[in-house]
């Protein structure tokens, strides 16, 4: 397991560094961070409904970013959800944003009772820690935002999700804690909850 | 010695405020206002004189008031200072379009200078002694500290600032150029 985390690091530095149109980071945090205020106003300060329209942007983002991703890193069907992650973190997020999460798998599904969070104990999933975001470069929450629940980086939940589908997994992502809120670390957790079934095009048969 | 830090937003609406008691030693006390006028004049409003001019010989002696410098009655007094110093502020503006207005109005022993920032944003110092150098240096610094508070998407230029990390970098500021 090891090596192939090795190799996937490897995989994910060489994609970055053969990426031809890179973007000015500030840029980046800039206009996300515009979108992210104006969806607020537009909202009317309802966060949650913000953070659904995050996480709806994000996965349309995903279901076409993944097939960019494949293409490029031309890597193979992964073999269990614990590799899922392993490529999401190490080649994923490496490709297209440079960091690299932490990942944290939820241990095997035992039959004892008490689980952390997990209501289901037999979906497998992991945690992501982004210890860098550069989505939140400049950020700073105000006191309304805070109280009232907002994801500020949802939009990659979105993502993972959107990417995930289109490689027949449906999966729950989303935050669980988030240094803009003043957690310790920002994290992600990602969790199995089907593996989809290949479905027949509408109209063929 | 003190210092008087006001950061207005482009509608002269304040933003930030800071008070610093410098430990440098002070360079020269200078003579409380009653003593130049007769005394006559003085009876009546003595307590407002003694905060006109007394504002900074206040500081390290223990006074029989209850309030220090900078807060409670010498506050008025200080922002009326700065609201005065305005109109010189925005006629050095138009004249010379520099950012850095050093001694751009005075008040009996207080110099008022100013900085201008690109986006006009305008941070007012009230100081006793000459510090030109010092004073540029803090000045930059303040406007960095500012240019990062305001990438903030959260934050307009008409926005007060309350972070705490914006104060505290701005206090450690002082304390280094002042």
């Amino acid at each position: 397991m090891a090596s192939s985390v090795k190799q996937y690091k490897a995989i994910g530095e060489e994609l970055w560094k053969a990426r031809s149109e890179k973007i000015n980071a500030e840029l980046f945090a800039l206009t996300y961070g515009a979108l992210v205020v104006q969806l607020i106003q537009d909202y009317d300060q309802d966060y949650d409904e913000v953070n659904k329209q995050l996480e709806k942007m994000g996965y349309n983002i995903g279901t076409r970013l993944i097939e960019d991703f494949l293409a490029r890193s031309g890597l193979g069907r992964c073999a269990d959800f614990k590799e899922v992650g392993e490529v999401i973190a190490k080649v994923g997020f490496k490709t297209f944003l440079n960091i690299t999460p932490g990942v944290v798998h939820a241990p095997p599904p035992s039959p004892t009772p008490n689980r952390q969070s997990n209501p289901t104990s037999s979906q497998p999933s992991f945690i992501l820690t982004l210890d860098e975001n550069p989505l939140t470069e400049f950020v700073e929450l105000p006191e309304e935002a805070l109280e009232g629940g907002l994801w500020f980086s949802n939009v990659l939940s979105g993502v993972i999700r959107g990417a995930l589908e289109m490689v027949q997994m449906q999966v729950q992502a989303e935050f669980i804690s988030d240094v803009l809120r003043g957690d310790e670390t920002s994290e992600i957790r990602v969790r199995l909850v089907k593996y989809l079934e290949e479905e027949v095009p509408v109209g063929d048969d | 010695m003190s210092h008087h830090l006001f950061l207005l937003s482009p509608s002269d609406t304040p933003l930030y405020a800071l008070t610093h008691h410098s430990s440098k030693p002070k360079q020269t006390v200078p003579s409380p206002l009653a003593a130049n006028l007769p005394a006559w004049s003085t009876t009546g409003f003595s307590h407002r004189l003694a905060a006109l001019s007394g504002a900074s010989s206040a500081t390290q002696q223990s006074t029989t008031e209850p309030t220090k410098v900078g807060a409670g009655q010498d506050r008025d007094v200080i922002h009326l200072i700065a609201n005065a110093s305005l109109d010189a502020v925005e006629d050095g503006m138009q004249k010379d379009g520099a950012m850095y207005m050093k001694g751009v109005d005075k008040f009996n022993e207080w110099t008022i200078s100013a900085f201008v920032t690109p986006g006009n944003t305008k941070l007012l110092l009230l100081h006793e002694a000459k510090n030109d150098d010092g004073i540029r240096n803090f000045f930059m610094d303040v406007w960095e500290l500012y240019v990062k508070t305001a990438a903030n998407p959260f934050h307009s230029a008409y926005t007060p600032i309350g972070s705490p990390v914006f104060d505290a970098r701005v206090r450690a500021s002082a304390k280094r150029y002042l």
